[in-house]
């Protein structure tokens, strides 16, 4: 087979006829069949995605390695994710129920990410800062609004100035929802755009394929 | 047996002009008629964020978010932030920045590694791409501290945050904008555009962020897909008006929908 059959025609051919498939199954009753056979290719996602996963696993161990032999700044964190990897590695391949594999997701896992999620309440308050000071008329607009809404959500708010609940609920169903739903819109269509360039085989360069074309003037 | 699933008929219909109409300005395209498109600024700004880079000696960061592909809500920006991504992979290797890419999902890593490499061997400079160090996979959950840690250590000098968006945005977006970087964020994910919006220099917000891609791609038919797309917007303020008016009217036309 040529190269450019395998490389750019297959992939772009399989996209197009799978992806044309689910969205006939989505509109139009179709045979048991069909939808079984389209829930086995939906399956097919995890298992290509999770060998991409022990791909990166692999790569990531290698460029620690690397880090180790050639005694980087702070190589020595490196030996750390060696360590860790290894450990949870032989747990997990031994028993994913295992008590000790179960522990070290729940006891360390698993408070770090609930720790580094919580970072988020600090940066949105120095996020919130940078929004909130009113540069130019649209900036004051934002700080005004998100004000009132913010007054209206906490108790002290309506205990204040109560009229700040009816005003905030109403900044949030009428010009918060016009202006989501405006975008769900054009989000919706740039999704559908998306999909016939894909589908017509016009946008492959998800793929990491390359194919000169002239400069758009 | 109905023909059509109860309740999909209008989406159906929709679909079907929208596609119609995408196809139509696309195969105008074909035959040397392109649409004028009114040029995103943001293209401007990649070339910019990357010339900075290369004057300050200082990295430029691709970021995605969250990249899990086996959600479609996730699916779509992602893949419009890898035609992006194969743009300005290829102009950082054109000018010479430093290209950081960290992944935290598998299968987008292996697609990212995929884009940049031969984007590094499309400008003659396969050398410049580090199979280790270019695009990194760091595994979701560790990526946040790296990211934040080695941000500081390089000080990047631009970074840019396209895709699809979660709690991430704030941090991330704070500390590239406490280090200095130069930024363009873009996200379809609602509930995170404000942030973007407000942390970043630059920003494409919502159907911005798939029209990027195919402005980007130099390829006419593919920017006048975009066309097409407003033929969408048109059908939508249409609706709209229809829907609003018979609303005030009091009629019900929850019928259509069941259709």
């Amino acid at each position: 087979m040529s190269s450019r059959l395998v490389k750019i025609s297959l992939p772009i051919w399989l996209t197009s006829i799978f992806g044309v498939l689910m969205i006939i199954e989505f509109f139009f009753p179709m045979p048991a069949e069909i939808t079984a056979t389209n829930t086995t290719l939906r399956s097919f996602v995890l298992i290509v995605s999770a060998a991409a996963l022990i791909l990166g696993t692999v790569i990531l161990t290698i460029a620690h390695v690397r880090r180790i032999s050639t005694r980087k700044p702070e190589w020595y964190y490196s030996i750390i994710y060696l360590i860790a990897f290894a450990t949870t590695a032989v747990l997990g391949l031994s028993s994913v129920r295992e008590t000790n594999f179960l522990w070290i997701y729940n006891n360390m896992t698993s408070p770090i990410g609930a720790a580094l999620y919580s970072l988020t309440a600090f940066y949105i308050t120095s996020a919130a800062y940078r929004v909130f000071r009113a540069r130019n008329w649209n900036a004051a607009v934002l700080l005004i609004t998100g004000f009132i809404v913010l007054m209206m959500l906490i108790p002290v708010g309506a205990a204040i100035f109560p009229p700040v609940v009816p005003i905030g609920e109403w900044i949030r169903s009428f010009p918060s929802s016009a202006g989501f739903r405006g975008m769900i819109i054009g989000t919706s269509l740039g999704t559908v755009g998306l999909g016939v360039r894909i589908y017509t085989g016009r946008q492959k360069e998800h793929l990491g394929i390359r194919e000169e074309r002239k400069e758009v003037s | 047996m109905a023909l059509i699933i109860a309740g999909r008929m209008l989406a159906l219909v929709a679909l079907l002009i929208i596609v119609a109409a995408i196809l139509f300005y696309m195969q105008r395209a074909f035959s040397g008629k392109i649409p004028s498109l009114r040029r995103l600024s943001a293209v401007d700004v990649i070339a910019e964020i990357l010339g900075r880079c290369v004057e300050m000696g200082k990295p430029a960061w691709y970021l995605f978010g969250s990249v899990d592909m086996t959600t479609p809500s996730i699916l779509a920006p992602t893949v419009a932030a890898f035609q992006t991504l194969a743009y300005t992979a290829r102009m950082a290797a054109r000018l010479g920045a430093k290209f950081f890419v960290p992944v935290n999902q598998g299968l987008a890593y292996t697609m990212a590694n995929d884009i940049v490499q031969e984007a590094y061997r499309a400008e003659g400079k396969p050398e410049a791409f580090d199979p280790l160090g270019t695009v990194m996979y760091l595994p979701s959950g560790a990526d946040r501290m790296y990211i934040i840690n080695h941000m500081w250590e390089e000080q990047v000098a631009g970074a840019f945050f396209l895709g699809s968006w979660y709690h991430e945005a704030v941090i991330y977006t704070e500390n590239a904008a406490r280090v200095g970087a130069l930024m363009l964020g873009g996200t379809d994910t609602t509930h995170n555009i404000p942030f973007l919006v407000a942390i970043c220099d630059y920003s494409v917000i919502g159907e911005e962020l798939y029209a990027l891609g195919a402005y980007v791609s130099q390829d006419p038919t593919q920017s006048s897909s975009l066309a097409g797309q407003d033929i969408g917007k048109y059908f939508a303020i249409i609706l709209i008006l229809i829907g609003a008016i018979l609303a005030t009217a009091g009629a019900s036309i929850i019928w259509l929908f069941k259709m």
